[in-house]
């Protein structure tokens, strides 16, 4: 359960920003988490809906998640396959080695406040 | 944050801020890790700055990381200064194995967080400094909570990131926790000697690791009886060297 951890660190941020904003109301937060970074998104709302419950600043903001797509490389023929789920491997040439590349950010990306 | 050592703990922060009237929407596009990826970037140059590598252990609890730890002394101590920085839950235990085989050791008890994050590690590494022999130290070992999932998310500053599989837990973990190992350098299977007794495929199991990341150095081996121990001693004494030349 390190996505408690997660929205901790996702609070802090969001309280710096209103204080460098002057805002004293996060109305919506837009987070990107992709597939790879290990977090559970049910996990991480979850969390989001007990801690923000804490916090007159973030209390009642939409959480908007994104989740975008990997891109995997073929170790052999070097294709680039942008896909939801993993191949099981690479539609070129059959090749199961591919190294996914991204896909493991947990970004803050875009908050509306007032 | 750190006062033992002045060094400075960095702002992290470049956000871009567009101004508009109340309300406003700001782009931010900064990492939640951002926080403790600039704190772990701090603890590996501190590392460096020791002339230590660092190595940070993940695995269930009980895939051997403690035993792993206590065989490695025994064979490399008297060669390489080690030193360990212990993460658990609860409990001095591991410590206390660890204390017993001489090497500098603290215990980091995270009171119910279920990972180590470089924060942690930041002031650990300052109280392993303050014990004997703690500030001369060419190997450091990092054992993380026993867990597979989340200490797999955190940077602790590490050089290696090393997951251990032990034979009992079964061949399917890198498919079934594959962060542990997309994010790992070296993959430990343990406790090979039980091979008889349980169906672990090992050949299978290092195939499926290797599909997740083809990067991998796969070593299977028994810390305890020995058999094929002798590659993993030999690849830390490589790494040392290796750090040492630089």
């Amino acid at each position: 359960m390190h996505e408690i951890s997660l929205v901790q660190a996702m609070l802090q941020q969001l309280s710096d920003l209103a204080v460098q904003n002057q805002a004293t109301k996060i109305i919506k937060i837009t987070m990107e988490i992709g597939q790879m970074s290990g977090v559970v998104v049910d996990s991480f709302r979850f969390g989001f809906e007990v801690l923000s419950g804490n916090d007159d600043l973030v209390r009642g903001a939409e959480l908007v998640i994104i989740t975008p797509p990997v891109t995997y490389r073929c170790t052999q023929c070097s294709h680039s396959e942008i896909t939801a789920a993993k191949p099981d491997c690479c539609p070129q040439c059959q090749e199961v080695f591919l190294i996914p590349e991204g896909g493991d950010d947990l970004i803050l990306q875009q908050v509306e406040m007032e | 944050m750190c006062d033992s050592c002045g060094c400075h703990v960095p702002t992290e922060h470049d956000h871009n801020h567009h101004s508009h009237s109340s309300p406003k929407t700001v782009d931010v596009h900064t990492s939640l890790l951002a926080a403790n990826d600039a704190l772990a970037k701090l603890n590996r140059e501190h590392f460096e700055a020791m002339g230590a590598v660092a190595i940070n252990l993940i695995s269930s609890p009980g895939s051997g990381k403690t035993t792993l730890l206590e065989h490695t002394i025994e064979k490399l101590g008297g060669d390489i200064k080690i030193g360990v920085i212990e993460g658990d839950i609860e409990t001095e235990r591991d410590a206390d194995r660890i204390r017993a085989k001489g090497v500098p050791v603290i215990q980091l008890t995270t009171g119910g967080a279920c990972h180590l994050d470089a924060a942690m590690t930041h002031k650990g590494v300052h109280l392993l400094e303050k014990q004997p022999g703690g500030d001369k130290i060419d190997l450091l070992f990092i054992e993380n909570v026993g867990n597979l999932v989340c200490p797999a998310t955190f940077d602790l500053g590490e050089h290696k990131r090393v997951v251990l599989v032990s034979v009992p837990e079964g061949p399917d973990k890198p498919a079934k926790y594959p962060k542990a190992f997309t994010s790992s350098d070296i993959f430990l299977i343990t406790k090979t000697d039980l091979l008889p007794y349980f169906d672990f495929p090992v050949p299978e199991c290092k195939a499926e690791a290797l599909h997740l990341n083809p990067q991998l150095i796969v070593m299977d081996f028994s810390s305890t009886t020995g058999v094929g121990f002798e590659v993993w001693l030999q690849y830390l004494r490589d790494l040392v060297k290796e750090v040492k030349r630089k």
